[in-house]
Formats: structure tokens, sequence, C-alpha cells
């Protein structure tokens, strides 16, 4: 590998992790492609951490493969591998100047100094950092500490970038600043990056891709569309938005029948007598529909642009509803008719 | 010596509580002062300790009903600073000869009462109103008996200094005192005709054993462990130390010719809280009997002279007592007069390169 | 009175009484009647330079040695397993809980001429005689250091321990090599530690008195031992401070000096 090598594909192949008796990786497989960004969305315990670490060197997996643009880098040290990395906490060093700590990797490649000089003030630009180069992290905010650790990560040019839950402790509203202006740079400089979060939202506003993991498995890889639309499995459907999830069994072409009876008008061809998952999202309930339920309201919540009504329905059923928020709140006890069409409805 | 314009600030400093002590003393002068619960006494600890225990402090407790408390070490400048400040804990402390006849002159010390401390049978040197005598010990040649066999060992000074002829490590006290006399003795000087030392003399005759010495030895157990361990094959040492490891065994001759004497002194600090039963301990010291049960166990005997008619006949040729004609005093006088002097030369000897 | 200095009050009373006052004292002392002529003497002196510059030589050494086992002990454990540190701890700290005697004999039962390592080598054909490894320098730096490595020991472990381990695997990803991260990182990250274990270990070296006694085979002298025969030998208690005095602000001298060039390097470019 060499240090100018530029982005490149990322290959995981089978990899397995063990810690004594605790299964954190079970044969993961995935692919990046070149620019792409990929989220590894999970649960924290979920083995998406450890699948980073095994990536950036500091786990050595079980078994599997892991490739950066063809090359095989399993057995890499850290050192080697080319990979620049933002940690949770930023981990700049406390006792260098910003300038300092964008240079150090540079430094550890032996560059010429006027070279590590430009680039070193090319990465503060493009961070938006210019004039803070004297300036110890500590004098720094979250936000600006966030920004040189990224600048410290692109500025030598890595064959990959992996961000470890980078916007964790920044506030709501710094935090959704940074995610676009990560996507910006990301997608600018082409930058193949991993990106690691229990944060759904974040997800869905970042990735190119996202791959939801539980217990150490890849649940589903897919467009952030597919994933809130058309989940693989309940895990999915229910760790990526809010949701309303039954099970029931195709009684017919197009219709699904409840564990609780209701019988549902749903867009499948899945053969009768399949067991199946149903998943209904809250917002895409409307006043009336196909499948109409009606149910007692017991809890409203005002959200400014949407209420959110929870229905007790007929059948043991019970619904998460969001509607725009139009007139009156509506009252607890009082009951509400919402309906919903089959194409809204996904089948799993 | 400066000591002397110590002294007699001292003197000054103290003269309100010397007075008030002494006024104290007056007014129990004529009947027996009331008995304290514990009487403390400081001495040097370890096996002496166990032995004073056992030969004096069990009897005294009996007969009184007063505690003896021990504590230790033995500490001149504690002693000055307890005087000094007026907080005497100590009813009675074991003092190093020199440091007993400076401190009588520094005034900080109580005199010995006679009427109750019997020192009838004692010899003439150990008499001094401020210290009582409490027993002999002497610095001599210990060796090894396995490697100077069948009475071949140095059996003087001067065969001390023949490392040709008695070859092997040495170990020596790193003190000037016993080494200037033994250089003396060695370099011809008559043992009587000692002091005043000629420093320069001495000086040179040691530069001669320096080479040989492997360690200068700073505490009492030293010497014999070098000898146990092998460390070295001749030490000087003294006499109780050399006693305890033969009695226990170990491969290893005393050689008594022209060993330095010294007695083992305890006095009373000035304002000791008890110095009337200090007094009755120190006649307890003073009964030629239980010296003799003390010399067994350590080897130093009293100096009450009947002390040896109760020594078991086999102790008794471990004892220094046995030998004092073959020995020297070693002059507790001279050393309070120029101790520091001597020091001072000892000390920047030992840094010379060589 | 400001309020806030109140709950330190206890403690500042404590330092008054047991450590400023007796220094005051001691000032006192060595300058009573009005004379320095016990500081021309200590100064003055062949013999008392010499023990001041032993004595500093002595300290500089076994702080040096300290230093060098120290660091990757200390560093060791406070990376290593909880177990492991825990052995650590406790074999470092074993001799603090050691009386002298027992370690000093223990020191003579190894490293004597018919000692543990000397009859090894002996039979195994290393050597012929003996190597004098007591009752000279050699054995009082041997003890001094052993004594002493558990004041290196735990400053080291505690600022290696306050490194977040992200940031030396932060520097590995950036392509450091073992030797950059403890160069770059580890070392300017625990300079402090290294700073108040060297400071420690050095002052309580100054005042080192029963060890190289022992172990010296009294060759090496210290000025410890000096002002021991002057306060109980002598009974020289002006001269005696006076030493003391020339220690103390020796010893001030060498922290401050130390201080100044040990202030973490702040690179700015």
């Amino acid at each position: 590998m060499s240090a100018s090598g530029g982005s490149a594909d990322l290959l995981i192949e089978g990899v397995g992790k063990r810690f004594g008796e605790v299964v954190a990786l079970d044969h993961v497989s995935l692919k990046v492609a070149q620019g792409e960004l990929l989220t590894i969305l999970g649960p924290s315990g979920s083995g998406k951490t450890t699948l980073l670490k095994v990536v950036a060197g500091f786990e050595t997996p079980d078994g599997g493969r892991v490739t950066v643009g063809g090359v095989e880098i399993t057995a890499l040290p850290p050192a080697k591998r080319d990979i620049g990395m933002v940690f949770q906490n930023y981990a700049l060093f406390p006792h260098l100047s910003v300038a300092a700590n964008v240079a150090f990797p540079l430094e550890m490649r032996n560059i010429a100094k006027p070279e590590i000089e430009r680039r070193v003030a090319e990465a503060l630009a493009m961070v938006e950092l210019k004039g803070y180069e004297a300036r110890l992290p500590r004098q720094l905010s979250g936000g600006q500490q966030q920004r040189v650790a990224l600048a410290r990560a692109i500025v030598f040019n890595p064959r990959l970038l992996l961000l470890d839950e980078p916007f964790g402790a920044l506030d709501r509203k710094l935090r959704e600043t940074m995610q676009l202006e990560v996507r910006r740079l990301q997608r600018r400089l082409g930058l193949t990056t991993i990106f690691i979060t229990h944060d759904q939202e974040e997800a869905l506003v970042l990735s190119d891709r996202i791959a939801v993991m539980n217990r150490g498995t890849i649940q589903q890889i897919a467009t952030t569309t597919e994933i809130y639309e058309r989940p693989a499995n309940d895990f999915v459907a229910d760790f990526v938005g809010e949701s309303n999830i039954y099970h029931g069994t195709m009684s017919g072409p197009g219709t699904v029948t409840l564990d609780g009876g209701r019988t549902l008008t749903v867009r499948s061809d899945k053969p009768a007598g399949t067991k199946v998952g149903v998943l209904m999202r809250p917002e895409r309930f409307a006043s009336s529909g196909t499948n109409a339920f009606t149910g007692e309201v017991i809890e409203s919540v005002y959200l400014g642009t949407s209420f959110k009504l929870r229905l007790a329905c007929e059948g043991g059923l019970e619904l998460l509803v969001r509607q725009p928020a139009r007139g009156a709140l509506p009252a607890t006890a009082t009951r509400v008719t919402v309906g919903i069409d089959p194409e809204s409805i996904h089948v799993f | 010596m400066d000591i002397k314009r110590l002294h007699r600030r001292h003197a000054l400093s103290l003269l309100g509580g010397a007075a008030a002590v002494g006024a104290t003393g007056s007014a129990f002068a004529q009947a027996e002062p009331p008995k304290p619960a514990q009487l403390v006494v400081n001495h040097s600890g370890g096996s002496m300790g166990t032995a004073m225990r056992k030969a004096f402090f069990n009897g005294f407790e009996k007969k009184y009903g007063i505690k003896v408390v021990e504590t230790s070490p033995v500490d001149f400048g504690k002693l000055r600073a307890m005087v000094d400040s007026g907080n005497v804990e100590w009813d009675l402390t074991e003092i190093g000869g020199q440091d007993a006849i400076r401190a009588g002159k520094a005034n900080l010390l109580e005199k010995i009462d006679t009427k109750v401390v019997d020192r009838s049978k004692y010899p003439a040197t150990a008499q001094n109103p401020y210290v009582f005598a409490s027993s002999v010990y002497t610095t001599i040649m210990g060796f090894r008996n396995d490697v100077f066999k069948n009475g071949s060992q140095p059996k003087s000074w001067a065969d001390w200094w023949d490392v040709k002829k008695f070859p092997g490590a040495r170990s020596m006290r790193n003190h000037p005192t016993d080494n200037l006399e033994f250089a003396l003795i060695a370099d011809g000087v008559p043992k009587d005709k000692l002091y005043p030392i000629d420093f320069d003399r001495a000086f040179k005759k040691l530069d001669q054993i320096k080479p040989h010495v492997t360690v200068w030895w700073s505490t009492g157990q030293q010497p014999a462990q070098l000898l146990l361990d092998k460390e070295v094959v001749l030490a000087t040492g003294w006499n109780g130390r050399f006693y305890d490891i033969i009695k226990k065994g170990a491969p290893v001759g005393i050689e008594w010719n022209e060993g330095a004497l010294k007695q083992g002194s305890f006095a009373i600090p000035r304002g000791a809280k008890s110095p009337y039963w200090a007094n009755k301990m120190l006649a307890e010291l003073a009964v030629p009997q239980q010296q003799a049960v003390y010399a067994s166990e350590l080897g130093y005997p009293g100096l009450n002279l009947e002390s040896l008619n109760f020594v078991d006949p086999k102790v008794k040729p471990f004892l220094p007592t046995a030998y004092l004609d073959q020995q020297f005093w070693v002059s507790d006088e001279w050393y309070a007069e120029n101790g520091t002097k001597a020091a001072e030369r000892w000390n920047a000897w030992m840094l010379k390169k060589g | 009175m400001n309020r806030s200095i109140f709950p330190a009050l206890p403690a500042l009373i404590l330092l008054f009484v047991f450590f400023l006052f007796p220094v005051v004292r001691m000032l006192g002392f060595s300058v009573e009647g009005g004379t320095f002529d016990w500081y021309a003497k200590a100064l003055g002196e062949q013999l008392y330079l010499r023990v001041f510059w032993n004595t500093f030589e002595i300290a500089l050494l076994v702080t040096f040695f300290c230093l060098l086992l120290g660091y990757p002990l200390g560093f060791l454990m406070a990376t290593t397993t909880p177990f492991w540190a825990t052995m650590g701890f406790i074999f470092v700290l074993l001799p603090l809980w050691t009386s002298v005697l027992v370690r000093t004999y223990a020191w003579m039962v190894l490293l004597g001429r018919n000692g543990v390592f000397n009859r090894t080598l002996i039979e195994a054909g290393v050597i012929t005689d003996p190597i004098p490894m007591l009752h000279n320098f050699t054995g009082v730096l041997i003890g001094m250091v052993h004594v002493l490595l558990p004041y290196m020991v735990l400053p080291i472990y505690s600022a290696v321990r306050k490194v977040d381990p992200a940031i030396p695997a932060a520097a590995a990803g950036l392509g450091a090599s073992s030797f950059a991260i403890f160069r770059r990182i580890y070392l300017p990250l625990t300079l402090n530690g290294i700073f108040a274990g060297s400071v420690l270990v050095f002052v309580l070296s100054l005042g080192f008195y029963i060890t190289p006694a022992l172990l010296g085979g009294g060759r090496v002298i210290i000025i410890a031992v000096l002002i021991e025969q002057q306060v109980r030998e002598a009974l020289n208690w002006p001269f005696a401070a006076a030493l003391s005095a020339v220690l103390l602000a020796a010893t001030f001298a060498v922290y401050a000096l130390a201080q100044r060039y040990s202030q973490p390097v702040e690179t700015t470019r």
C-alpha cells in the first residue's frame, strides 16, 4: 500500500470475532464501493464498534479477510493501513496545537516540511478552522474539536475514513450542522467512508447505504429508503423509525389475517399460508383508506408539525398514528377512525 | 571547641528549671515519694532489652509494683531535646560513655543518689556522680576459627595489621573510637600511653589497613553477621555479639588481647518524672546476683566486682572482666573533649581515595 | 479572613506547626549568636563540600536508575490487566512494607561475596572471584533504587492511567510507530508523572541514611550521616542546622530548576 493511494473500496469477507463466550462478530461480510458512505447502524453491543476496530486494525479477527483496494490488510498493524479515523471523543492530542495535531499523520509519513504546512493549511481551511492553528484542543468548543479530528483524519489522503459515533457529544443543532458538513466534505473528496452510529435518524440523513447490525450479524444492507420502507425483518423495522408491527398469515392473494383475527388488504404476492410480518409506518395513516381502523384515543401528543396518537382498536390492535397538525388535537377517550392503503403497508 | 560555648548557654537557660527540680527533690528527701504507675527505661533494645527484663525489670516490678516501660533506641540528641524542652519521657536512660560525661557536664543529668545506690564495691573509675556504670564491654577481634585454626589467629593489633601473615578480608567499626587506639598499639605505642591520641600517627597507620577492610561497620550486629556470612574472616566487634553467635554454634572465636574496654552506662535525665524510683532501679542494677544473670545472657558483666562469683564457670571465659589486664580502658574523658575533632578527621580520612 | 481557605485551615496549622516552625527554628539555630561561621564551615571546608557533592551525585544516579526501571514498569502496570497490575503493585510496594534491616539482610544474602548471585556465577564458571556488589557504591545504588522505586512507579503509573487509551490508538491509526507513540504521545503526556516521581526520589535520596550506612560498607558518606553525627554525637546543633539549611536550599534550587525545564511541551507551529 502506498501513502498516496487515495480512496479505495473496502471488502469484508466472513469476519468473525469472539470475546470468550460472547460472539461479537458472526461471519460478517459487506462491501463498500469507492466513494460511498456506508453507515453501520445498531444498538450498543451489536458488534458495530468491533467491526470498525477490525477494519482499523485495533482488533484482529478470529477469521475472515479485510481487503482495501484489492489488497488484503487483515494482519497489517493500524499504522500501516492508511485509514483515517475520527474517534467518539475525537482523541485529539491534548498537548499539541491544532496545527500540530493535523500535521501529525504527515510527519509520521516523513513528508517535507513545506508540503506539511501547505496541506495542514488546506485541511484546516476545508473544515473552516483558519486562524485556530496555534490553539490547544482544550481551548476549542466541541464542534471545533470535531473539525480538527476530521481534518487530521483526512489530511493524509487516506484510503478509507472511519467515523465512530463522532456526533454523540454535540448538541442537537450543532450535530445537524456537522452531519451536513461531513456529508458535503465526504462527497467532495470522494472518500470511501464507514460511519458508525446507533442513531437511526442520523443514519438516514448521512448515508448512501445503511447496514443494520444486531447481535454480531448484519440484518440488512440497503439504501436509506429501502431500509425505511422495506425493512427485512422485525428488528430493522423496529429499530429504524417509528412503526406498527404485527404478525399474521397470508389468507389469500393480497390479504393477510393478523394473529388477532383482523384481515388487511395488502400488496403482496406471497402464497397463501405464508407466515408474514406487517409494517405500517405511523405517518402513512390518513383519515380514510382501504383498511380502516376505529379506536379509542389512549394517548395524544402535540408535536408542532404533527399529532401523535395512540389508538386502541378492536381485536386488541394498538396503533401509533401520526397526522398533520390541523384543527384540534383529538382528546383522549374520544373515538377516531383512520385508514391506510395497501401500498403503504410493507409485508415481509 | 565550641561545645563550651554551648554548655554555657544551656547552663543559663536551664538555671530556672534546674532550681525548680532541685526544690522538688529536697521536699521529698525525707519520706519515700509516692510510687508512680510506671517507670520509663530507655535502652538499646534487642537482646539487651530481653536480658534486662529477665535480670532486673521483672524483679523490680514484683518488688515495688511499678510497671517498667521500655523504650529504645539510645539517642543523645533526643535526650538533650527532652531536657531542653522540659518534657522528659525517660526516667532512666542508657547512654554512651563519652556522651555520659559530656551530658553530666552539660547539666543534662540528675546526680546519682548514693544513699539509694550502693557503689561501694565498684572500682574508682566507676564512681562518676552523674553516671552509673551498669556493665563492661569490650571491642575485640572476632575471627573465623575454620580459617584461623588451632590458635593461628592474629593475637595483637600488630598481627591484625600484618596482612601477609594473616590474609583475608577484615571489618572494623566506622568510627574513630577504638580504631585510633588499635592503630597506635599496632604502631608500637604502649597501652598506657595512648592518650592524648596522636591523630597523624594513628591515621598514617590506618592508611595501611584501609585497603584490606571491606566493610566499615556501623551497627553492632554487623560484625557477627559478616563473619557468619563469611563476608570477612576477621572483624572487630563487641564481645557480647560474638558471644551470642558462638553460643549458637557459629565457627567464630574471640581474641581478647588488646581489647578496648568501655563501660555501659545509665543515667537519670534532668527533670525526670520519678528520679527517686529511677535510683531504686539503679540499685537493682547494682545487685551482683542479678548482674551475673545478665552477664550469662549477653556476655556483658556488671562492674560490681562481686558479680563474677555468681557466674557459671562455663560463661566466665566469655566475659571481658576475666581479661581486664590484657586490655585497656578507652578514655571517655578524652573523647568527651576531642570526639568532634576525631569524627571530622575520621570522615575526611574515609573520603580520601584509596 | 477569606472564607475559601477556611476548610484548609487545619492542614495549614498542621503544616505551620510541624513543618514551617521547625524549619524556622532550625534556621534560627544555624545563625545563633548572629554569626554565619557555621555556614562558612559548611561551605568552606573541603570535607563538607565533598560530602554534599557525593550526596547529590548519589541522589541523581538513584533518580536516573529509578526512572530507567520505573517508567517501563509503571507503564506496563497501567496498561496491563487488573490482575497483573495488582501483582505489580504488590512487588513494587513490598520493600516499603519491609523493615530496613530485613531488606538489608536480603540484599546481603543475594549480593554478598558468598551470596546467591556470586555463588551461582562461580558455580556456572562465569567468574572465578566474587564480584563486589555489596559494601560499596554499587550496593548503595542497588539498595536505594530498590526502596525508592515505588515513589517513581506510582506517579508514572497514575500519569499513564490518565492518558485516554483512544489517544495512542489514534496516533497508531495515523501512522505512528510504537517508538513514535512513546516519544510524541506518552512521554509529553506523562511528563508530570516523571517530574513528580523524580523529585520525590531525588529529595528522599538526599535524606537517606540507614541504607547507605549499611550497604556502603562505611565508605559512602552522605550529608545525612554527617548531620546525624553533629546532632547526636557532637551535639553541635548550630552546625547541624547550617548543614541542613544548605541541603534544604540546594534541594529547593534543584526543584525549581527541574520544574522550569519540565513544563509540558506545547508545540505551536
